[in-house]
């Protein structure tokens, strides 16, 4: 083993309670930020559906011809605005109806499908697009009215579910920001600081080996080792506790969410998407480390 | 070799050194001599670039090391050997992991470093402690490990400020025997030393500082 990894271990071994300190700052910052992270995630992919998903549903007048129908249709699904484009006869939407009202027989045994309009119903490729393409197809001649499924809750048009779900989204994304950020800050803090001690504890040590040419960078080496060893640490401990938290969660939430895929289905999936996570985690920790620790190296090299 | 050229040093209104002028040539033995508060550890600091200059110019092999950068100051010090008074071994670490140290900081591959080691414990007599920790050696061996730290990167030019300074008079001998063999070896050895008895025992050329001052610069004869 490196004598520099040596050297960081036998300083973390010496005081452990310091170390401790360290790793749970960490552990706790990376949690959260795991945790927030998927939460982003789950967001995204929800305003993703609503933003893509909305069924606009454009109801046909009576009695017009098929050619015309088809004609629309082919004219609709040449358009990149538009995806998933389908006809739905007065039969299918008597079909739809009934199962919507399972539960009420009733309300299906007297309609007939005389009273049900047909349809054109699609998706669009972004929400952009909504407002002009509902304009569009309400020009049309052979539409009566046009409308959309997509609803938070009271909600008057697609616009606005939308919008509220990019509102809720921000707010996530910017107060988990801020909130992340005050956790790094605090574990860059507690870095720097630990660091510092152990350099004030280690100046005799310093002393010596600037006395017999040891460089900054012999120096300052074992110091990072040392705050890149608290880093993975804390961060895989926090990262780990982040994804059994997810692991568990998951079932219900995809199970609530229904047709809506907010987190990967799959083990596999899951790990990819953690996988990604931990990357990054350790990525931006590593950065943290390394400025902290440089920075407290240079201001103890530079008070000699 | 080693070449003081007026040197001048002082600290605030206090002169330490003033206008030091002697040379050292390769393989000679100098002792540094005179009472406390002469200058003989700031002549040390200012040859090991701890310190620089106001006035002059201080060369080893040519070089004039108080124009280092910062950046040069660890290389100069890796090409020489310094043995301090306290001491100054890592307390948390054996004699061997003491030595290992130095080689470490010149970059001496690790395959090399048990034969390097083994040697120059040998060379010290400390083979037989390369396992103690510092609190478990007495001065004279803490001297020893100060001095197999110094060797074991094989300078040129070895400092010592006061070696015997801490020690007991047989002790003391047996230190300056071991700094005799080095310079047999055909290094230069520098010590600052107050101790009378040693400098007249060894009867090396002998620099004397009185005030800041050289006061005589002679080879004493050997008093047995």
């Amino acid at each position: 083993m490196s004598i520099h990894f040596k050297t960081a271990f036998s300083s973390i071994r010496r005081s452990p309670f310091q170390a401790f300190a360290a790793v749970g700052v960490l552990a706790v910052t990376f949690f959260v930020a795991s945790i927030l992270t998927t939460l982003l995630y789950s967001s995204d992919k929800l305003l993703r559906y609503f933003e893509t998903r909305p069924q606009v549903i454009a109801f046909l007048k009576e009695d017009i011809p098929l050619s015309d129908v088809s004609s629309l249709q082919g004219r609709l699904e040449g358009d990149i605005r538009v995806k998933d484009v389908k006809y739905v006869s007065k039969e299918e939407a008597l079909l739809i109806y009934k199962e919507a009202t399972t539960d009420n027989p009733l309300l299906s045994e007297l309609v007939t499908p005389s009273i049900f309009p047909a349809s054109l119903e699609f998706s669009l490729t972004d929400l952009k697009y909504a407002n002009d393409i509902i304009g569009e197809v309400k020009s049309e001649s052979t539409v009566d009215q046009v409308g959309f499924t997509a609803n938070l809750g009271g909600e008057a048009t697609l616009s606005d579910t939308v919008e509220r779900l990019k509102t809720i989204t921000e707010y996530v994304r910017i107060g988990g920001s801020i909130f992340v950020g005050i956790l790094f800050a605090t574990s860059f803090l507690v870095l720097f600081v630990i660091i510092s001690m152990r350099l004030t504890s280690r100046r005799g040590e310093i002393e010596i080996l600037s006395l017999i040419g040891a460089t900054s960078s012999f120096i300052r080496s074992p110091i990072l080792i040392e705050a890149m060893s608290y880093v993975v640490l804390g961060v895989s401990l926090g990262w780990m506790l982040s994804f059994i938290s997810v692991l568990y969660l998951s079932p219900s939430l995809i199970s609530y969410f229904n047709q809506i895929v907010i987190l990967p289905k799959t083990i596999t999936g899951l790990l990819a998407l953690f996988g990604v996570i931990y990357a990054a985690e350790i990525l931006i920790a590593s950065l943290l480390a390394l400025v902290g620790g440089s920075i407290a190296v240079s201001r103890s090299l530079k008070k000699r | 070799m080693i070449k003081f050229q007026n040197v001048t040093k002082s600290f605030g209104d206090v002169s330490a050194l003033s206008s030091i002028n002697f040379e050292v040539d390769d393989g000679e033995f100098v002792f540094i001599a005179g009472p406390s508060g002469s200058g003989k550890t700031t002549l040390l600091r200012l040859l090991t670039r701890e310190l620089t200059p106001e006035v002059g110019q201080i060369f080893v092999d040519k070089q004039d090391i108080s124009s280092l950068t910062k950046k040069e100051v660890p290389f100069f010090r890796q090409r020489i050997g310094v043995v301090f008074q306290d001491f100054k071994v890592l307390s948390e670490r054996t004699v061997r992991e003491n030595v290992e140290v130095a080689l470490a900081v010149i970059k001496t591959p690790e395959d090399r470093w048990q034969k390097d080691i083994d040697e120059v414990l040998k060379k010290v007599g400390l083979t037989s402690r390369s396992e103690m920790f510092p609190s478990q050696l007495s001065g004279g061996e803490l001297q020893r490990v100060s001095l197999a730290r110094a060797l074991v990167v094989n300078p040129k030019i070895i400092i010592a400020d006061e070696p015997t300074g801490n020690l007991d008079w047989d002790t003391a001998k047996e230190i300056m025997n071991i700094f005799e063999r080095i310079n047999n070896d055909g290094k230069t050895v520098f010590v600052a030393s107050h101790h009378e008895d040693i400098i007249k025992g060894m009867a090396k050329r002998t620099i004397r500082l009185k005030d800041g001052k050289v006061v005589s610069d002679t080879k004493s004869k050997k008093i047995k």
